[in-house]
């Protein structure tokens, strides 16, 4: 009788525990989840970034009325002009580098709209293993404030050879790889809003 | 105690064979995929909606052409490559839009849109049915990937259970020029 009580007893500090110690890895694990997604790397300006699919190393950054290809931007507009090499380190021809990078100090940031300076003409494809000189443009109205210190957020990209829906091979957003912040060049005045 | 053992050896052999299955099975990305047709450069090669025979293959280092009545030329890190070729339409009337030559490191490099203003583009055209229709795919890539290479054609890129020709070039039979001017009819 004692021994079964003892039994018993035992049972249920083990289970206690072990409950315990679940809810405290389970616990400890989202608190290190939290802290690692908090932590993104600073880097400055001409550090090479490997983010997935692309390698990007940013150079500087201006606001201007008119964009690489000579046009004129619209009235009421202006342009913040990024310009910096990258190249296409995946296996395949690609267009999406539009969520590679991404102003992470202003409100409101529209797609940005990226040039090719070889050709002074919009960029299409890039070729795997082909760096070239590239600008990114965000067009923002005049009214709106441009800080004087731009921050960039480097966006990465995780390849999965079997996705989870149609076992396809695919590329797939991995959060922030790194920011960094660069003086913006006024090649404009700026007007009162 | 030997009914229970043999309910164990049955539960584990049923989840190894399971496994097996699973692993063994098709990805539905690959049962959908492109229905694949290959073949050599001297050869037509014919899949059961179109045929394709790669006529030249010129590379060189700049090419020019007339884009809006001015000449532009266009420059590269690598090298250009321009493969022209005839296709044939058998069933019904498609383009040809996806091009892509395979370099000899197995990257693809999909047809280059900065000369998709030059004259004579197959993947501009549309191939009627009956009639053999000749133009040129351009392609920029670096010069090392030039040695061993595939041209893979199809209606779209990414085809799903539709006709895709892969046509391996040879590399003695490729035309090397300094500049390349691409005309009204071609190369």
């Amino acid at each position: 009788m004692i021994r079964n009580k003892g039994k018993t007893w035992l049972t249920r500090l083990v289970a206690g525990a072990g409950g315990l110690l679940a809810a405290a890895l389970s616990l400890g694990y989202s608190l290190y989840e939290q802290r690692e997604s908090d932590l993104v790397r600073q880097v400055q300006a001409n550090t090479s970034l490997e983010a997935g699919r692309w390698k990007v190393l940013v150079t500087g950054s201006r606001v201007s009325a008119s964009t690489p290809d000579g046009l004129q931007i619209s009235k009421g507009k202006r342009a913040i002009l990024v310009n910096m090499i990258l190249e296409n380190i995946s296996a395949e021809s690609s267009n999406l580098y539009g969520t590679l990078i991404r102003i992470a100090n202003m409100p409101d940031v529209p797609r940005p709209q990226y040039y090719l300076v070889r050709d002074r003409a919009i960029l299409w494809d890039l070729q795997p293993r082909m760096p070239e000189l590239v600008v990114a443009v965000w067009e923002f109205p005049e009214t709106s404030q441009l800080p004087d210190v731009l921050k960039l957020q480097v966006e990465g990209e995780r390849f999965k050879p079997r996705d989870n829906l149609y076992s396809a091979p695919g590329w797939f957003p991995a959060g922030a790889v790194a920011t960094m912040s660069l003086p913006l060049k006024r090649d404009i005045a700026d007007r009162a809003p | 105690m030997i009914r229970t053992a043999l309910q164990i050896l049955v539960m584990f052999s049923v989840a190894i064979l399971l496994a097996a299955l699973q692993a063994t099975s098709p990805p539905y990305a690959m049962l959908t995929g492109p229905i694949r047709t290959t073949g050599q450069q001297r050869e037509t090669v014919s899949s059961q909606t179109f045929s394709v025979k790669v006529r030249r293959v010129l590379k060189a280092k700049t090419i020019g052409f007339a884009q809006f009545g001015k000449r532009s030329q266009l420059q590269t890190s690598g090298v250009w490559m321009v493969v022209s070729a005839e296709v044939q339409a058998f069933q019904e009337t498609m383009p040809v839009r996806a091009a892509t030559l395979v370099g000899s490191s197995g990257r693809l490099y999909r047809q280059s849109r900065r000369a998709g203003a030059a004259a004579n583009i197959l993947s501009a055209k549309v191939v009627q049915p009956g009639l053999p229709t000749t133009g040129i795919f351009v392609f920029e890539l670096p010069d090392d990937e030039t040695g061993d290479m595939k041209l893979i054609l199809s209606e779209q890129y990414d085809p799903q259970l539709k006709d895709e020709i892969s046509v391996s070039l040879e590399a003695n039979g490729m035309i090397a020029q300094n500049e390349l001017e691409i005309g009204k009819d071609g190369v």
